[in-house]
């Protein structure tokens, strides 16, 4: 009686992927299903290692520089929604600040240093302005304070010229010169997108993120029990924030030029875009979902006219078909081959993850059992 | 149970942590092994000027809300060479387009692309003022012409310039500008009100009309600032009424173009708006507008240095190729296409297959007398000097509406009459409130 009720999982995520930030279930498929994902991250590792010697041209090199850095943004975004349920429509805004910052020390003639230091400070400052007005909200109103602020930053972008250039934009903004060859520069953005990343998954990892899962599940419990809701928003904002800010100065130092383009709206939909594609709440969804929409963008766009049409399609097919996103949609794959293979010899332990299938089992055998 | 998970977590984060040494001790140990590897080298030569090619890229923004203006400029540069073959000289133009999409970044990721995996000798475009200045930083830092059909960002010749970024179908935007203010203080007009785009391409219009206007005795009474995303002008359009009907002389509107245009003429017109004591900028009365008004507008009077309705055999022949091909009249960009091919191809016709800064001398230094815009020369830095046109908007015999030339201004630099400054590189840009006054 009691056996098949503490085989329900407890709480149904919408959403879980390669490396899932809470692994319900427990005994043997824990470990076996980590080698698998072990064994996917060192090779997707190896593989982001071997690009320059693989014979990838320069533009090669450089466009994957293009996705890494979208994926540090992706991941910003990810971190917010997957784990504190907000999802922002102001994170294209808060990079374009961060890349305004490090424009504006160049244009003055300052040294990279000084670039980095007022990057990092208006990102921190920025950040926190949208944590304090976004404490207090969720959901829709979120969105909207988001998408107020970011549109605030893109009209500053644009219309302080004598800061900002206006329109025209920053250009020749220098990055450190031990950066200066395209491929040294691959490393150093593949280094800070691992770095993001075990920053992100550690914080998620940590009694703050499961805090922030609390919250995002049932606000009212948790203030209930004595924790300050608004200002773990205000948190979980500044961390993403620097991570999007991270983002903004690597684009920036990438393409040595910032224009209000780097702060509109448009790019924080394609950071939540991106995020969609690979998966909510996944270790690698954002840089699948980074990878798809940047090769669209800029590959598929050479052979396709209506290639915007394509990354529509493409993404009204994810929507439908792997509601997890890719990286959910590979794990559930994954899981159901083994389901397959272990399944005959007992199956004592459900598969790590959510399987409708497992799950609507149980809830039959329970109203069997009532 | 707990002590599995704990354990777990222990390797787990022993994994992570050796995976992120190993990557940062492999990056730190990687450059000098790349650095004699392959990566360096990879960045070729083209091996394309031995068999006599010039391979060019063309930027612009075929999807997006630049895409009309971007296809035009495109359409443009490919009807020079279907009319006229794409070999000069027994030199082969072979084209490559990209869509830019109006975004810098994905216009700086084409570029590299074009460069570094096609090897194009030059780049041709893009359209918009972020995108142009993004390609040219990287474009002039390997010494590859860019020339530009259609940009108009004043900064792309004064502050921001170098020696490899021309403009070869266009103007500055307060260059082409200053000429309708200078015309309409001779014509007698006291005092004005300007209606322009609020961003960089509208101050830089407005400022143009501006300074010409208060040089030759003129005042401006009053500046209206629209936002580019401004869909709706019948407040705009009472605006001008309202200022029209307490005794101001005339108005100048300056937008992009595409949509705004109509926008206006139409919101001002179904209020009972006179089109005489209007003047626009190039892009507000380009024909995208004279098509989508109709007879409404004929004697509607703006500035430009295009004139589709001049009467010179070069700009007929263009018309009729443009006619007979596309369907349609030519516009700014349409022209600013084609006059960048015809110059790439006179030029080449006369020094033989030229790329990096050779081309770039040979372009800025050639006089071209019989363009589609009249006579064209550069300045020092990199810029047209060529004719300004006031024109009024007239039926043709073949039933459709053209910017007939009323006034020329020969030889229009971008100094607006001033000479060019000690140090242009300290020009500080134009906004609501510096309008070069």
């Amino acid at each position: 009686m009691s056996n098949p009720a503490t085989r329900v999982n407890p709480v149904v995520r919408p959403a879980t992927g390669l490396i899932p930030s809470r692994v319900p279930g427990s005994g043997g498929g824990f470990f076996r299903s980590r080698a698998v994902q072990i064994i996917g991250l060192a090779l997707i590792f190896v593989l982001g290692l071997a690009l320059p010697y693989l014979g990838a041209n320069s533009f090669t090199i450089s466009l994957t520089s293009t996705i890494l850095i979208a994926a540090i943004l992706a991941s910003s975004v990810n971190f917010l929604v997957g784990e504190g349920g907000m999802a922002s429509l102001g994170h294209g805004a808060i990079a374009g600040a961060a890349a305004y910052g490090a424009g504006f020390a160049s244009k003055q003639g300052w040294d990279v240093g000084m670039q980095v230091l007022l990057a990092l400070g208006i990102t921190l400052v920025v950040s926190f302005v949208y944590g304090i007005l976004s404490m207090r909200t969720s959901g829709i109103y979120f969105l909207m304070v988001t998408l107020a602020v970011g549109m605030l930053i893109f009209g500053l972008a644009s219309k302080y010229s004598t800061v900002t250039n206006g329109d025209t934009g920053i250009a020749n903004i220098a990055r450190p010169d031990f950066l200066g060859e395209y491929w040294q520069y691959y490393y150093f953005v593949f280094a800070m997108f691992v770095v993001a990343t075990a920053i992100l998954w550690l914080v998620t990892r940590s009694p703050f993120g499961a805090s922030l899962r609390g919250i995002r599940d049932s606000e009212s419990r948790m203030r209930s029990l004595g924790y300050s809701v608004p200002w773990y928003k205000v948190g979980a904002f500044m961390i993403s924030g620097f991570i999007a800010g991270l983002a903004g100065l690597l684009a920036v130092w990438h393409t040595h030029f910032v224009s209000p383009t780097s702060a509109g709206v448009e790019r924080s939909i394609f950071a939540i875009v991106m995020v969609i594609l690979g998966g909510v709440g996944t270790l690698l969804g954002p840089l699948i979902g980074a990878a798809i929409v940047v090769l669209i963008e800029n590959v598929l766009s050479s052979y396709v006219d209506r290639w915007q049409l394509v990354l529509g399609l493409v993404f009204i097919l994810v929507i439908l078909f792997l509601r997890a996103g890719v990286a959910g949609g590979i794990a559930k794959l994954v899981r159901r081959i083994r389901g397959r293979t272990t399944s005959p010899s007992g199956g004592g332990s459900p598969p790590p993850g959510v399987e409708p299938a497992s799950n609507s089992n149980h809830t039959t055998a329970r109203k069997e059992t009532a | 149970m707990m002590s599995t998970k704990m354990s777990a977590r222990g390797r787990w984060a022993a994994i992570a942590g050796l995976g992120v040494a190993t990557a940062l001790s492999l990056a730190a140990c990687a450059p000098p092994g790349a650095s004699t590897g392959e990566p360096t080298t990879a960045p070729t030569e083209d091996p394309g000027k031995a068999t006599g090619t010039l391979k060019v890229g063309f930027l612009s923004p075929t999807s997006g809300n630049f895409a009309v203006a971007g296809q035009e400029m495109l359409d443009g540069w490919n009807l020079y060479w279907e009319e006229n073959g794409n070999e000069v000289g027994g030199v082969t133009i072979e084209t490559i387009a990209e869509d830019d999409a109006g975004n810098p970044e994905t216009a700086l990721t084409k570029a590299h692309k074009l460069v570094e995996q096609d090897g194009v000798d030059i780049i041709v475009g893009p359209l918009i003022a972020s995108t142009a200045s993004a390609v040219a930083q990287y474009t002039s830092g390997l010494g590859i012409p860019n020339l530009h059909p259609v940009a108009a960002s004043n900064d792309m010749t004064q502050q921001n310039w170098n020696e490899f970024t021309v403009r070869t179908g266009s103007m500055a935007g307060t260059q082409s500008t200053y000429p309708g203010g200078v015309w309409a203080a001779e014509q007698g007009n006291k005092t004005a009100v300007t209606l322009c785009h609020d961003y960089s391409f509208g101050w830089e219009s407005c400022a143009g009309f501006v300074q010409g206007f208060v040089d030759n005795g003129g005042e401006i009474v009053q500046q209206i600032w629209a936002p580019n995303t401004t869909t709706d002008w019948a407040g705009y359009a009472s605006q001008v009424q309202a200022a029209l009907a307490s005794g101001v002389d005339m108005v100048f509107v300056a937008t992009a173009g595409g949509a705004p245009g109509p926008g206006f003429l139409t919101a001002y017109l179904d209020a009972g708006g006179d089109l005489d004591p209007l003047l626009l900028n190039c892009c507000a009365a380009d024909q995208g507008t004279l098509r989508a008004m109709g007879d409404r507008i004929i004697g509607l009077k703006s500035v430009s240095y295009w004139a589709e309705g001049r009467d010179a055999p070069a700009t007929q022949e263009f018309v009729e190729a443009t006619i007979a091909k596309l369907g349609i009249v030519p516009g700014a960009y349409i022209a600013g296409g084609y006059m960048t091919a015809s110059l790439v191809a006179k030029v080449i016709e006369e020094q033989g297959l030229l790329v990096g800064s050779d081309l770039v001398d040979a372009i800025t230094s050639f006089t071209f007398p019989d363009s589609i815009f009249g006579e064209v020369t550069w300045d020092d830095f990199n810029n047209t000097i060529m004719p300004v046109y006031i024109r009024e908007v007239e039926k043709g015999a073949d039933g459709l509406l053209y910017n007939v030339p009323i006034a020329e201004f020969p030889a229009v630099d971008q100094w607006l009459g001033k000479g060019a400054p000690a140090d242009v590189r300290a020009i500080v840009p134009y906004d609501q409130t510096n309008q070069g006054l």
